[in-house]
């Protein structure tokens, strides 16, 4: 399994120590796939990556500013990761940050954003690796993202309050990552005997068990956020699309 | 700064250029995936680590506060593939041949951390990304990654002084408090982020930003006695990798 970080601590005292606390809840670690594996979910990474780059340029291109604003982006993405985030069972972890990134910055954007926290991650924390990086944003930069940011829209097509849509975007994000990260670890390690459906079986037991209390804590997290979000940077969240210019108490789904 | 970063900033190997450090991290790294386990990964375990000891001159207590995090979770997820689901032994059982399998993951993943921390021990980041414009990454996606790793230090210790400020009005004493401060700490990290990058961009704007980020980048050229060495370490470990295995064959 792709092991879990679970703590208890009450303090923390030095940046380094919130740093070391970061989650790897889903980072598949270095050398831990076989060569092939590794080589095919860079590729099946590298379409989204490659539309995501292309939007991020275009974007920077007609307005030059963006590039600090991606930046800032991109920053709050990674120190997002080193909250400790209190788990329903009573244990803790880290929130992985990607439904709150989709709804905020769009899934394209944070394919790249994303895959640059990813590479920080592996080189600066030695948390995830280069080897496993396409298998990792594969899961943490595509498909949590896309599946987050698909649940909240949808939640705000059928007319669901804001604050029910940001919870179900979280919550599905966390969930369909950990849920790749199984499939990507029973495919690379099946059971003599089970296979692939007995891997995916221990493999997603085990994420069930630890994981799903720990969605509904991000899920429950993030809808505190952005509630401090619309009242204190309405005009940031406009300027994102998240919510209509003027109008800070109405939101919209793109 | 963080603990790697500020290590490669003081390193012995600093002012080599980064692609010679990639070709001995990073191809130590390939080798320990793509070598059999054994005796593959313990070659280029002591490889790595004899190079980061040795040469780099990284302490092998920063070393091992780096290392024991990826390590850790190796063991731990190498401990899953002991098991299996649906044996004959029932539900769950001892899974044959696993011990050997848990072993050969543990030894592939050690080595392959070892390789990428070499390279990531001797090299800073800043040194690194505004060179991945010759490697034809877009120089948008490069300044985006540059304010990300600037700005994220100083995010970070705005988290902590803000978490300490939390902690001393009582911000952690009840769960109810604890999601309150945590959720605090979540808008104000987005918050800050934003108010930075707008003062950001006015003093860029009148210094004449025209949407390139120009950083001064230490001068390095690539040695290609260094590379030369690093290319033939690699065969050595390949070639006795494949000899020690027709051995035991």
């Amino acid at each position: 399994m792709v092991p879990v970080s679970q703590e208890t601590g009450q303090g923390v005292s030095t940046i380094h120590e919130v740093l070391e606390r970061v989650c790897p809840a889903m980072h598949i670690a270095e050398g831990f796939l076989p060569p092939a594996h590794a080589v095919a979910w860079g590729v099946a990474s590298a379409p989204f990556v490659v539309h995501g780059v292309r939007s991020l340029t275009r974007e920077v291109r007609e307005h030059p500013e963006s590039t600090l604003l991606l930046g800032a982006s991109g920053a709050f993405t990674f120190v997002l990761s080193a909250l400790k985030l209190p788990s329903v069972t009573g244990s803790c972890s880290h929130p992985t940050g990607t439904g709150l990134g989709a709804i905020l910055f769009r899934p394209p954007v944070m394919a790249v954003l994303g895959t640059i926290t990813l590479l920080f991650q592996a080189l600066l924390l030695a948390h995830g690796g280069l080897t496993t990086l396409g298998a990792n944003v594969f899961s943490m930069a595509v498909v949590g993202p896309w599946a987050g940011y698909a649940a909240y829209r949808l939640s705000r097509r059928s007319g669901l309050p804001l604050m029910a849509a940001v919870f179900a975007g979280a919550f599905v994000a966390d969930l369909s990552t950990y849920c790749v990260t199984s499939v990507q670890l029973a495919l690379a390690f099946p059971d003599p005997s089970g296979g692939f459906l007995g891997a995916l079986g221990k493999f997603g037991t085990i994420f069930a068990v630890t994981q799903i209390p720990l969605a509904v804590s991000e899920g429950l997290l993030t809808v505190l956020v952005m509630r401090l979000l619309t009242q204190s940077s309405g005009g940031e969240l406009a300027r994102l699309g998240v919510l209509v210019a003027g109008k800070s108490s109405r939101a919209v789904a793109r | 700064m963080l603990p790697i970063d500020a290590a490669a900033h003081g390193s012995r190997w600093r002012r080599r250029h980064p692609v010679d450090k990639a070709v001995l991290g990073l191809g130590l790294t390939a080798l320990a995936v793509a070598l059999p386990p054994w005796p593959g990964a313990p070659l280029v375990l002591v490889s790595a680590l004899a190079l980061l000891l040795g040469p780099a001159g990284v302490p092998w207590r920063r070393l091992w506060r780096a290392y024991r995090v990826p390590w850790g979770f190796c063991l731990t997820g190498a401990v899953t593939l002991l098991f299996e689901v649906g044996g004959p032994d029932g539900p769950v059982g001892l899974a044959e041949g696993g011990p050997v399998r848990a072993g050969e993951l543990l030894l592939r993943t050690s080595a392959a951390s070892l390789g990428v921390l070499l390279f990531a021990f001797t090299t800073p980041m800043s040194d690194l990304l505004p060179r991945l414009v010759r490697a034809r990454v877009p120089a948008p996606v490069v300044d985006v990654a540059l304010v990300t790793y600037r700005m994220g230090f100083l995010l970070l210790d705005s988290l902590h002084r803000i978490r300490q400020a939390q902690a001393a009005r009582l911000g952690h004493a009840s769960r109810a408090a604890e999601w309150r401060s945590l959720a605090g700490l979540g808008a104000t990290a987005f918050v800050r982020a934003f108010a930075r990058a707008s003062r950001l961009q006015d003093g860029l704007a009148g210094r004449g930003y025209d949407g390139t980020l120009r950083v001064l980048v230490p001068e390095a050229r690539v040695s290609v006695p260094f590379t030369v060495a690093s290319v033939a370490l690699l065969v050595v470990v390949a070639a006795l990798t494949g000899v020690l295995v027709e051995v035991g064959a």
